[in-house]
């Protein structure tokens, strides 16, 4: 109970810590606070009506506490302001890109978290053997390289040099495909990508699993399965391997929070139409409504999956409920 | 925990390579207006050149000496990362050890600020400030120490804490020491092997997060960056330039970080009963 309380004062705090940085930040901006809110594009298409509706909207003559209080009931009505980039509302850009950011991060999720239990099992399996000592320190030099550098190699010899893959994008533009072969165009350009995101986060889990699985091994009750006459591969994944899935899952949980962030570079370097590649295209063009809604959102998801990992923790594992 | 650190570290084949490798970045980073010949931010008409004599890794899109560059983005990283690592430890060291040692409503208050930050991708609240306002070399420092030091702090929390029941710590407590002299004279000798860990990790977060940014044009365009020149080099991917002007630079950027990465699990390894005696390489 305590612990649920507490991590839910956590979370209370991140949110307002979040509007507060959202609200606070435009609003400290020398000049005109209508250009730090809906930025640049905005003060082209300014007309002196839209401009009192707009400082109505958000009180901007009234106090602080009242624009706070505009700011929120707004937030409420799921209204994140309006890109005057993309001339349509920020939330409807946002959700546009969303599904392939899920799409990729979601694949390599998959992808990597299975290969990082096998291999974390296997390598700790047999701990200080050469498969182990190589797996090792090829992990951590892979750690080394980052997601960006990764895409890059990747984009430049499977696709400049060996033309086996396209170059940007998730579609073919104009191809007007559909069905198997549109499937194929779409899986053909999350390759690259995918792989890069796959690898460049591999070595977290690997590392992890590989640990746990070390200190299981240890434990009186693999003992006891040896003992029982049990074979080696039963015992490597059903009784060690098993146990030392579970700080993976919570990792890969934490990570699934962070889908957005986590896809940004790679997605830039692939110019892959998703969230990543839409903050970089606000943050050059100032486009400050599109960038706002997307660290909330960002902040938002990040808070829903801790909140999320917490409660399936405890579930799977009830030590966890008796520890704190 | 008494272990001769110096001595593992130097025995283990993990953190001789780690060492050596970071010692190579930090004597070309030093030595940068000696090998490099050219001026880093000097631009010239003869753009796009491939290696040569003259300029071994080419030159670049407005004709600066891609090697001469190379060299001074080591030290922006290597100045980003050290600073970073010392900041935001220090800031880890006075939150970790005072809520350990204070405890009550400061500790819970602490605690869950600490865990809000945890939370946060540091990426998205850097491009959110770098939306507004143009981060000088400074400021970047500055705010990835802010937002980097919350994770170290609950590491040397947690180990303050064990560390606070050991009969020497109570002991000295009878004689009547300070929370203060405490924390000074008992406790952070007994944290340095993990102090150091916790600092190669800020380093290592810094370096990368500092070539993330720039790579995102995030951070000052008159300062030479590796993540600067990683972006430059994408846009001429087109072209055969990549192969001296993209993955040099990449490749420094990842010895530096393997470097790092080396080091800290040669500590680590040291450090934790659980994984003494691992082997690596």
């Amino acid at each position: 109970m305590t612990v649920l309380r507490r991590n839910l004062a956590t979370y209370g705090i991140t949110f307002l810590f979040i509007l507060a940085l959202n609200f606070i930040l435009p609003r400290m901006m020398p000049g005109d606070p209508l250009a730090a809110i809906y930025g640049d594009e905005a003060l082209i298409a300014m007309t002196p009506e839209l401009k009192a509706h707009l400082v109505e909207r958000f009180a901007l003559d009234k106090s602080l506490w009242e624009q706070f209080g505009a700011y929120l009931s707004a937030l409420v009505h799921g209204d994140l302001g309006y890109s005057y980039y993309y001339n349509a509302p920020a939330i409807r850009v946002i959700l546009g890109h969303l599904p392939w950011t899920l799409l990729l991060v979601g694949s390599a999720l998959v992808i990597s978290t299975l290969l990082c239990i096998v291999l974390g099992i296997e390598s700790g399996w047999r701990r200080g053997s050469r498969t182990d000592r190589t797996l090792l320190t090829g992990m951590m030099s892979l750690s080394g390289f980052p997601d960006f550098f990764l895409g890059m190699v990747l984009l430049l010899v499977f696709g400049v040099m060996l033309r086996w893959f396209p170059l940007a994008g998730a579609l073919t533009p104009y191809s007007g495909l559909s069905g198997l072969p549109l499937l194929l165009d779409v899986l053909k350009h999350m390759a690259l990508p995918v792989t890069a995101l796959t690898l460049a986060h591999l070595t977290g889990g690997y590392l992890l699993t590989r640990n746990t699985m070390i200190t299981v091994l240890k434990a009186p009750f693999i003992l006891t399965a040896r003992a029982k006459g049990l074979s080696q591969e039963v015992l490597k994944y059903r009784h060690a391997g098993r146990n030392s899935m579970l700080p993976v899952i919570t990792m890969m949980g934490i990570w699934l929070g962070r889908v957005v962030t986590g896809a940004l570079f790679v997605e830039l370097v692939f110019a892959y139409p998703g969230i990543g590649q839409l903050s970089y295209q606000a943050l050059i063009s100032r486009d400050y409504p599109i960038i706002q809604g997307i660290f909330l959102m960002v902040a938002i998801s990040v808070l829903l999956v801790n909140c999320a990992v917490d409660l399936l923790y405890s579930k799977i594992d009830p030590r966890v409920r008796y520890a704190h | 925990m008494h272990i001769d650190l110096k001595k593992e570290i130097k025995e283990s084949t993990t953190g001789r390579i780690g060492i050596s490798v970071l010692l190579l970045v930090i004597l070309l980073a030093l030595l940068a207006p000696v090998l490099g010949r050219y001026n880093p931010v000097g631009q010239s008409t003869t753009t796009l050149l491939s290696p040569s004599c003259g300029h071994w890794l080419g030159t670049n899109h407005v004709g600066q000496d891609i090697w001469s560059q190379l060299l001074y983005g080591a030290r922006t990283s290597l100045l980003v990362g050290f600073s970073v690592g010392i900041l935001s430890l220090l800031f880890s060291i006075l939150f970790g050890i005072s809520t350990a040692l204070i405890g009550r409503v400061y500790d819970c208050v602490v605690m869950r600020i600490v865990d809000a930050f945890i939370i946060i991708p540091t990426v998205i609240v850097a491009i959110l400030v770098a939306a507004y306002v143009k981060p000088s070399l400074f400021l970047l420092i500055i705010i990835l120490s802010v937002l980097s030091w919350p994770a170290g702090a609950r590491v040397i929390r947690a180990q303050t804490l064990s560390l606070k029941q050991s009969g020497h710590i109570s002991a000295s407590r009878t004689f009547g020491a300070s929370q203060l002299y405490i924390a000074w004279r008992h406790i952070l000798p007994d944290l340095v092997p993990i102090l150091l860990v916790e600092f190669i990790y800020g380093v290592r977060r810094a370096v990368f997060m500092e070539a993330g940014l720039a790579f995102l044009g995030i951070g000052d365009p008159m300062v030479v960056s590796w993540g600067t020149m990683m972006h430059d080099a994408l846009r001429f991917s087109y072209l055969d330039v990549w192969r001296w002007w993209l993955v040099p630079v990449g490749v420094a950027l990842s010895l530096t970080i393997i470097g790092l990465t080396f080091i800290s699990h040669a500590v680590e390894s040291i450090i934790d009963p659980r994984l003494r005696g691992e082997t690596v390489a």
